[in-house]
């Protein structure tokens, strides 16, 4: 039993699919038939989700998988919302643009300060997540933005293909050139080799600074297109407004596979498991069960995949079956086989 | 006495340096430097020293200072931060005002037991199994809300009964708050100084690999830290109910942040192991006289934000160890 | 150039002046100007000082061995070469002109390969990546079948055929892992390899393997840069030696010129065994009683007793189970099996707590890792074992703990006057007294148990941690050290037990400890 889950969870990317089509069933068995799961307008929804969740859960996802912790996705998300709705009356395309550009400098601000000073990254993104969500709140003067071009807003939504919109497509394109740079170049391997082993990166010559810099900036950069369009599309941009992105996004890229310790994971990893909790989201709002489930679905996700990755978790389950009495592996081979040769004493 | 190494300074050996935890360098002096100036600056603005001003100053303090406290536990056992602590600063306010009909002790007793409970199963969960601390905290901030939803409906809670109101009180000549902030802080630092417990948190944090290969388990000092946060945060919460009388998810809104920028600004290290009580206070205050004058000299809230931040990552950066 | 019998090239002391900064020292050793040479060169850590004033030559179309003890400079030298580390003061000239080693890139880019001593492989990465890593002949898009091609060749090379490409390299054996860090140096287009202990954790087949590889470099008229502490290999397949103690150059020699014994005394300087405190040898009664144990994965059915005042070495290559079993005596290893006993009362496995409170304490050679506080004061290091004892009702009394931190620290030989530093201002040798002192002190003498005493530490503390050791035997303690330093291990124990791929393979006493017979069991047991 244990051999098989472990062989599944070792195959740290096949994971999140495999428990997306385990809750597609199960949502299938308590949608009792009405049919209201495997429907157009859900898969529109959970793209819609995956659009939101997807752009920060990516950014947070591979500075993860560099060995650090992006805390100020949140502030920059926020930032950069506010950064587009305020300067793309106009035309959007340039707001979108300032945003991003807010974005990037955000991450190679912090980026510089952490390798420059050599402090470890939740610090400094921590600092980072406060100034840039104060920086939204001097912006925009702490009161909600109106967007005065609804056509771009109800644009970004607007079903394409029935199932996507250019806010989905967006988040989906984003995922497809993260998946392709990590695994097909040398820049992809070399990130991963840096989350992996950080000493033997220096020593065979990676510049690892530059590699944290970079991911930094990258992080800053989708945060910052997921954050513009998600304002665009609800023509409005406030400081508060999205705060709470930070945790389903952690959420997503754990599930996904992506290790806090680094070097493990990659981007369809994550695509995979902000599917699940899209999925999660809006299978169970077709389904009718009030918007607090979100809430108990996401803690269970983090619980399980927290406690699962848990440098300890093997100890205390050898001790836990060690006292109910299992014996909890077979003893190695006798001492028959082992050559032992005494040597005379003196 | 033979000394391999090259002799190095001696530390001043001070009750102020041994409080600190930290020796007294260069980024102390940056902060003892900024900390005048802040000071400076507040007493030449004008309205600055009128006692009005002053109390209602030191009572907001108060509130997030039990909860800083409380994170400094945290932060020094090396688990950096608890994203739920606001969470369950709410949560304990609801519990506070739904069983203050009882009586004000059984309701001060079911506070501190929940708030307790709540984020010593978090330390159990980080201790034990050695996940990382902002997962659990996340996780543990989802289900505290969820759970809250599910069981208020989102609503705040409104008894009808003054049972708390004593709370508020003044004792002698302090605000009642800062009273109770003034007790958690020096209660926390003895405890951080002078109990064993407190040196093994000082241990587990600074290496808690060490501290396991000398004969400690790491896990039950990360519990009790968190404990120990809990209940620092049962303080604030209790506090904050019986001021607004009612319990309600809105009330911890933005304390874990609040609170890890006190921890912080004051100097304890982020990956734990170095840091203290007296410096979160003064981290705390610090951050507050920043708003307080920032009030008074006509800025906005959102002023106040941002300065936060930016006094935040100035914190961290003063934390840089050097290029290996 | 014989006289003496000794074949040594004296090299000047100081050697400073930048106009003769790239000319060869030992012209008349070797044909040729040098490809790559160091002037001057100085290098510390903190308070250690790892190379001093440093002048060497190395020439291409040969295979030259660094040799000399631990800590006297050598990997030092070498990752300066390699431009991973950076030299506080000197030259090095590579082909004739002056250059800065500022980072590896750019040793890469002047055609220097290493394969460094700590094993520098990334264990989530699959065989290919690793060999490429940090390559600079990959481009942005690397060209898959080129690199696939030219991974295999280098790996067939070293007979390695049997590495997939494709796995992971987490899931490969440490010397397998070797094996892939040598292929990655091999596919770099280098002039000078450096290879920093290659084989310490390879089998004999393989270290064939690898000599063949190196003579055909050799041939290629490109340079090798050998470090070694087994001198057979010296002797085998190295053209010259450079000896280095102490952070200073010793002296350059032909190793057709030299023999054994002789580059024994030119790395030590002394006669052998005057760094290691006289044996003890007192068969006490045993304290400790180790009884099939195992460790899944790590150690088969190993069996041992420690007389009390006795050192008992377990020696073995790098992943032999020799740390395991030390971990496992310690607590630190959950799933073991087997009895361990103290003072014949059984201890269970599995608990650190449990350990100590069987008076077993526990010395990491990692240091930062593992051994000390290195962000808390010296005070707060010695007595962090003693809080239980030193508090009444978890309230803790600071004159009490003053008092025994100074007692401490006169015990384990720290600097009294420097209880309030931080741990990390301290050496290294002066961190490991205070790991020790952190486990010494209790009311009675019990086990101490010791991964690798002295990694990282300079001969002269090194001697003082011996002494303390020995020390400590005579208080009645019982010391069960694992290292792979046969010197040490040799210079050190009194009683040697060896171990190869996880099995225990012969045990040694007294005088029946001969350097032979140890390096026999612990390369290749079953011959």
């Amino acid at each position: 039993m244990t051999g098989y889950l472990r062989a599944f969870f070792a195959n740290r990317t096949a994971r999140p699919f495999a428990v997306l089509v385990l809750i597609v069933i199960v949502l299938g068995i308590g949608d009792d038939g009405h049919g209201r799961v495997l429907t157009t307008s859900t898969a529109y929804d959970v793209l819609q989700q995956f659009a939101t969740i997807g752009p920060v859960a990516l950014a947070l996802g591979l500075s993860m998988m560099v060995g650090e912790f992006d805390l100020s996705v949140g502030g920059i998300l926020s930032l950069a919302g506010c950064v587009a709705v305020m300067a793309g009356s106009g035309s959007p395309a340039a707001g979108l643009l300032l945003a991003v550009t807010v974005g990037a400098l955000g991450g190679l601000l912090q980026g510089t300060i952490m390798t420059w000073l050599n402090l470890s990254s939740i610090g400094v993104t921590l600092g980072g997540l406060l100034t840039f969500g104060g920086l939204s709140y001097f912006l925009t003067g702490n009161t909600t933005i109106g967007y005065d071009r609804l056509d771009v807003a109800l644009g970004v939504n607007a079903p394409l293909l029935g199932i996507f919109s250019a806010r989905s497509l967006t988040a989906i394109i984003l995922f497809l050139v993260a998946t392709f740079v990590v695994s097909w170049t040398r820049f992809g391997r070399d990130l991963l080799a840096v989350g992996s082993d950080r000493r033997a990166a220096t020593i065979v010559g990676i510049r690892v600074d530059r590699i944290l810099i970079a991911v930094f900036v990258i992080s800053g950069l989708l945060t910052a297109i997921g954050g513009g369009l998600l304002s665009y599309g609800l023509a409005a941009a406030s400081p508060t407004a999205l705060a709470d992105t930070l945790v389903p996004g952690a959420a997503a890229a754990i599930l996904g596979g992506v290790s806090l310790s680094g070097g493990k994971g990659r981007p369809i990893g994550i695509a995979g498991g902000v599917l699940v909790l899209s999925m999660l989201h809006s299978g169970l709002t077709a389904i009718g069960v009030p918007p607090f489930a979100h809430w108990i679905v996401t803690a269970a996700v983090l619980f399980t995949v927290g406690i699962l990755d848990g440098e300890e978790l093997s100890r205390r389950v050898y001790s836990f079956r060690r006292a109910v009495g299992q014996r909890p592996d077979t003893p190695p081979p006798s001492a028959s086989s082992i050559l032992v040769r005494q040597q005379a004493d003196h | 006495m033979n000394s391999i190494g090259g002799q190095a300074s001696e530390q001043p050996a001070s009750v102020v340096s041994r409080l600190w935890s930290i020796r007294l360098d260069k980024a102390s002096l940056i902060q003892g430097i900024a900390a005048v100036a802040v000071v400076i600056f507040a007493v030449s603005t004008p309205g600055f020293l009128s006692a009005t001003s002053i109390r209602s100053l030191l009572t907001t303090v108060s509130f997030v200072g039990c909860v800083a406290v409380g994170m400094t536990f945290i932060t020094l056992s090396g688990n950096i931060m608890s994203f739920s602590i606001g969470a369950s600063m709410s949560a304990t306010t609801i519990v506070f005002m739904v069983s203050v009909v009882l009586g004000l002790v059984p309701a001060l007793i079911l506070a501190f037991l929940f708030c307790a409970a709540l984020n010593g199963i978090q330390g159990w969960l980080i201790g034990v199994f050695r996940a990382n601390p902002l997962i659990i905290s996340m996780a543990a901030y989802s289900m505290i809300i969820g759970s809250a939803i599910y069981i208020t409906g989102g609503r705040g809670v409104y008894p009808l009964t003054n049972k708390a109101n004593i709370l508020t009180a003044n004792i002698g000549p302090l605000p009642g708050p800062l009273a109770a902030f003034l007790f958690v802080a020096i209660v926390g630092q003895l405890i951080l100084s002078f109990t064993r417990f407190g040196r093994n948190i000082y241990l587990v944090g600074a290496n808690p690999r060490a501290a396991k290969a000398s004969g400690l388990e790491p896990w039950r000092t990360v519990l009790w830290a968190y404990v120990a946060a809990g209940l620092c945060t049962a303080v604030s919460a209790v506090l904050v109910a019986a001021r607004y009388r009612s319990g309600d998810m809105e009330h911890g809104i933005g304390y874990e942040y609040h609170a890890i920028s006190a921890v912080l600004v004051g100097g304890t290290a982020i990956q734990g192991g170095a840091g203290s009580v007296i410096r979160t206070l003064v981290g705390t205050v610090f951050i507050a006289l920043m708003q307080g004058l920032l009030i008074l000299r006509g800025f906005g809230i959102e002023m106040q934000y941002l300065l936060i931040g930016l006094i935040v990552l100035a914190a961290v950066m003063l934390q840089w160890k050097g290029r290996t | 150039m014989t006289s003496a019998g000794l074949a040594m090239h004296a090299v000047p002391e100081n050697q400073r002046t930048e106009s003769a900064a790239c000319a060869g020292l030992s012209a008349s050793f070797f044909p040729g100007s040098p490809i790559l040479s160091v002037r001057d060169l100085s290098k510390s850590f903190g308070a250690v000082n790892a190379l001093k004033h440093l002048n060497a030559d190395f020439y291409s179309g040969e295979i030259q061995a660094i040799c000399g003890e631990n800590g006297a400079g050598k990997s030092t030298l070498v990752k300066i070469l390699a431009g991973v580390d950076r030299p506080d003061t000197g030259t090095t000239c590579f082909d004739g002109k002056v250059c800065t080693l500022s980072s590896s890139k750019e040793a890469q880019r002047l055609g220097i390969a290493m394969v460094a001593q700590e094993l520098s492989v990334c264990p989530d990465l699959s065989v290919l990546d690793n060999i490429w890593l940090g390559s600079m002949d990959v481009p942005f898009l690397p060209r898959r079948k080129d690199l696939r091609r030219r991974a295999a060749e280098a790996l067939s090379l070293l007979g390695a055929e049997h590495i997939a490409l494709n796995a992971t390299v987490g899931q490969l054996t440490i010397g397998e892992r070797q094996l892939v860090e040598i292929a990655r140096m091999l596919t770099r287009n280098a002039r000078v390899f450096i290879l920093d202990e290659p084989t310490a954790t390879l089998s004999d087949n393989e270290i064939d393997r690898i000599f063949v590889a190196l003579a055909r470099i050799k041939r290629q008229g490109r340079s090798v840069i050998y470090i070694t502490h087994r001198l057979a290999e010296v002797f085998r397949i190295c053209d010259s030696v450079t000896v280095l103690r102490n952070g200073e150059m010793v002296g350059v020699s032909r190793t057709a010129d030299i023999d054994r014994k002789k580059l024994i005394e030119m790395m030590l300087g002394r006669p052998f065994i005057e760094m290691y405190p006289e044996h003890g040898y007192t068969e006490g009664e045993p304290i400790l009683r180790i009884d099939g144990l195992c460790v899944p994965g790590a150690v088969r059915d190993f069996s041992a007793v420690v007389p009390r005042g006795d050192i008992v070495c377990i020696a073995g290559q790098v992943g032999s189970g020799a740390e395991s079993v030390v971990r496992t005596v310690a607590g630190l290893v959950y799933n073991a099996t087997g009895s361990v006993r103290v003072n014949g009362n059984p201890m269970r496995l599995g608990s650190a707590e449990e350990a100590c409170q069987h008076n077993i304490h526990f010395v990491s050679g990692d240091r930062a890792e593992e051994g000390i506080f290195s962000s808390l004061s010296v005070t707060d290091n010695l007595v962090a074992t003693r809080l239980r004892a030193l508090s009444r009702f978890g309230f803790l009394n600071p004159k009490s703990l003053q008092a025994e931190a100074l007692r401490l620290a006169g015990w384990a030989g720290v600097d009294q006057r420097r209880l309030r530093a931080r741990a990390d201002d301290l050496s290294g040798g002066n961190q490991q007294k205070l790991a020790f002192g952190r486990c010494l002190g209790g009311t009675q003498a019990g086990v101490l148990v010791l991964i690798e005493p002295t990694r990282g530490i300079d001969i002269g503390a090194r001697a003082e941690i011996y002494q303390l050791m020995r020390g400590l035997c005579a208080e009645g303690y019982g010391l069960l050290v694992a290292s792979t330093d046969l010197e040490e291990v040799i210079g050190l124990a009194d009683a040697i037990i060896t171990m190869y791929r996880s099995r225990q393979v012969g045990s040694y006493r007294g005088k029946a400890i001969n350097m032979q017979d140890i390096m026999a069991d612990i390369t290749h047991p079953l011959k």
